[in-house]
């Protein structure tokens, strides 16, 4: 198992599968284009029609895009991974995640969507400041979502890279061969991007959902014959977790979680799943639905992907048994390219290259939905709140369009230049930063008595917790810092997510300091939402943009 | 929380039902937060361990209670329409189906 082979045993280019994964992925990029005219506005330049495809996703668009947008590429490629190499307790808590994710968003989600149809809100960080009034605390919730959204488009191209590695592009040669189809890839995404909006993306959902079903459908029927059945992958899966790890000296990883991984288990489902809708290009998907129940019988439909995020997982096994070696290009073990080298191992080349298509494709989507949403989040919250206050629709559309190349274009420079444990180690700290936004955004959503310079302060708090928690968590084999996302939980003596556990600590802030605050009867700002806001439907008027920077009050006040 | 319901409040609703869908929302998240509960591997499933089926059978309870706190919420909680000017939802649409109580508490303070 620990024999590696060389690095020819990936066999070097893969022609066949090469050329099916290029047809592909044209094929997209054509649609991508298209994407412009479908359901064509009357304008693009504003961003309710780029930034959100005009609010007008049905159930089933919507379906396909917040699956696409949810499930990424880097899922596709991280999850198996973690399943091969250290097993169920960083691999398959995804399940548990994706299933009471959609409780969650079930409960607050369409609040969200009401008040925002009504105020014409684009982003989390909108509904802050026209809930709040503070300035401070909106700039904070912005900062933070494009700050979390950064490394997560990065992360999209190490999806790309890993197949492209296997079909055996990219590996070495001189910087065009390495970085010119990756380089290509990502010019083609901001074009479509820059030009359809959101609507690029909803188009592709089809055609990356379907192929994901397909590729995976078939893996799961066809590989365990060919490696002797779901038993022997499941006994493979316990022995090698069982073995002992030279460098720590303790189990490679968990099969099944022992009795001290409960917590941890538990807290990284329930942590992933409540910061996952802070993200902003979470709330992007859900804001582009047309209706308030359209994202609630989506809840309930959109579990179908967790059951085939489970069946990937069950991948990485199935490549323990298997014996499949994940080797780089440069000959180095790397987990990453687990599930590409399973599929070249087992399948014929051309289906290898839909499988390959199938996770290159899954990384367009959500790259163009995130760099989508950083924008909108750029361009309302920092360049129309902070630098052109009287900036119309159609600049604000042009800023975010600009600013989506510009977003995109970091992200590569990010990959291609950096080490890529920065971008892991900035995607662990976004998840943590994400969470920290959760009291302001959908605390606000039911109530305003958490006094708004407390939810700054607990805000900050959490913050700062996380990030030094996560820095002193040392790689046992590497003795680098941000070594993994669980820290013990203090005064539980229990590994938990650190995002969790920031959480309660930004929660008791922000709690003590809002009594405070109410006992000095400090300003609370103004609320240009009225409670009936919250449960607003497609065809109830929308408050006019002129009224909004008046408060709307209730009458009775 | 005693001020007569305003037509700016949330619409009103049944109470009843929208706890009952609260409940449905709530079993699937504790039956996964208990760890304990199903980390072990037997009995097994056409070869599959316990912890992995156990889940999976998770995955189609969560949706069937999500869809049915779905159809309770819109019965619990019919939409009213607002006025042309958006400051309050009309109330002649026929059955008043109790209280105004919403599912968040402490609406009735934003309009202070």
């Amino acid at each position: 198992m620990t024999a590696l082979t060389p690095a020819q045993s990936t066999g070097g280019v893969n022609g066949v599968a090469l050329t099916v994964l290029v047809v592909f992925f044209l094929a997209v990029a054509v649609a991508g284009f298209w994407a412009a005219r479908w359901r064509r506005p009357a304008s693009m330049d504003s961003l309710e029609e780029w930034g959100l495809g005009g609010r007008s996703f049905g159930t089933w668009v919507t379906w396909f895009l917040l699956g696409g947008d949810l499930y990424t590429a880097y899922t596709f490629v991280a999850v198996p991974a973690a399943m091969f190499s250290v097993g169920a307790v960083s691999g398959f808590f995804a399940v548990p995640y994706t299933i009471i994710l959609y409780p969650i968003i079930f409960i607050f989600m369409s609040r969200l969507w009401s008040v925002s149809h009504r105020h014409g809100y684009v982003t989390p960080a909108d509904f802050v400041q026209g809930r709040s009034g503070s300035r401070a605390l909106t700039l904070a919730v912005a900062v933070t979502g494009f700050l979390a959204t950064m490394p997560y488009i990065a992360l999209q191209l190490v999806g790309i890279q890993a197949v492209l590695e296997v079909a055996g592009v990219g590996g070495s040669g001189n910087w065009v061969e390495k970085d010119a189809p990756i380089f290509v890839a990502f010019l083609v995404l901001a074009l479509y991007t820059y030009t359809s909006g959101l609507r690029a993306p909803a188009i592709i959902a089809f055609v990356k959902d379907i192929l994901i079903y397909i590729v995976i459908i078939v893996a799961v029927i066809y590989l365990p014959s060919k490696v002797g059945g779901w038993g022997h992958i499941f006994d493979a899966a316990q022995n090698k977790m069982a073995k002992t790890n030279p460098d720590t000296g303790k189990p490679v990883g968990a099969f099944i979680p022992a009795a001290g991984q409960y917590w941890a288990y538990a807290t990284l489902a329930l942590g992933s799943a409540m910061a996952l809708f802070m993200y902003p290009h979470s709330v992007t998907a859900t804001l582009s639905a047309k209706s308030r129940t359209t994202i609630r019988k989506n809840a309930s439909i959109l579990p179908a992907y967790s059951f085939m995020l489970g069946l990937l997982a069950l991948l990485g096994w199935v490549a323990i048994a298997a014996g499949t070696k994940p080797i780089g290009l440069d000959g180095k073990p790397n987990p990453q390219l687990v599930v590409p080298q399973l599929f070249e191992d087992f399948f014929p080349p051309w289906f290898a290259g839909v499988a390959f298509a199938a996770i290159a494709i899954g990384a367009l989507v959500p790259a163009a939905i995130m760099s989508i949403a950083a924008s909108n989040t750029f361009t309302r919250n920092i360049y129309k709140a902070w630098i052109k206050p009287d900036a119309t629709p159609k600049q604000e559309a042009k800023v975010s369009k600009l600013t989506s190349l510009v977003v995109k274009a970091f992200a590569l420079i990010f990959v291609l230049t950096l080490d890529k444990t920065n971008a892991l180690n900035f995607q662990l700290l976004g998840g943590i930063w994400i969470m920290q936004t959760f009291p302001s955004v959908v605390f606000y959503l039911y109530t305003r008595w958490f006094h708004r310079r407390a939810l700054l302060l607990g805000w900050a708090v959490g913050m700062v917790y996380g990030t030094v928690s996560a820095y002193n968590v040392i790689n046992p084999v590497s003795k680098g810092h941000f070594g993994g996302s669980l820290a013990e939980i203090p005064g539980l003596g229990e590994l938990g997510y650190i995002a969790l556990t920031a959480f309660v600590f930004n929660l008791i802030v922000t709690v003590v300091f809002t009594v405070i605050f109410r006992a000095f009867k400090a300003s609370e700002g103004k609320d240009e939402t009225i409670p009936a806001d919250y449960f607003a439907d497609a065809g109830d008027p929308r408050v006019e943009k002129v009224e909004s920077e008046v408060p709307v009050l209730p009458p009775g006040v | 929380m005693s001020t007569p319901p305003q037509h700016s409040d949330a619409p009103p609703a049944n109470k009843g039902l929208l706890a009952i869908a609260v409940v449905c929302l709530a079993i699937p998240i504790i039956a996964l937060m208990l760890v304990g509960t199903y980390a072990k591997d037997g009995p097994r499933l056409f070869d599959f361990p316990f912890f992995i089926w156990y889940q999976f059978l998770w995955v189609a309870l969560c949706s069937i209670l999500t869809y049915t706190a779905y159809r309770l919420v819109l019965r619990a909680r019919p939409h009213r329409p607002m006025n042309p000017e958006g400051t309050e939802f009309l109330i002649d649409t026929g059955d008043d189906v109790g209280d105004s109580t919403t599912d968040g508490a402490g609406d009735s303070e934003t309009g202070r």
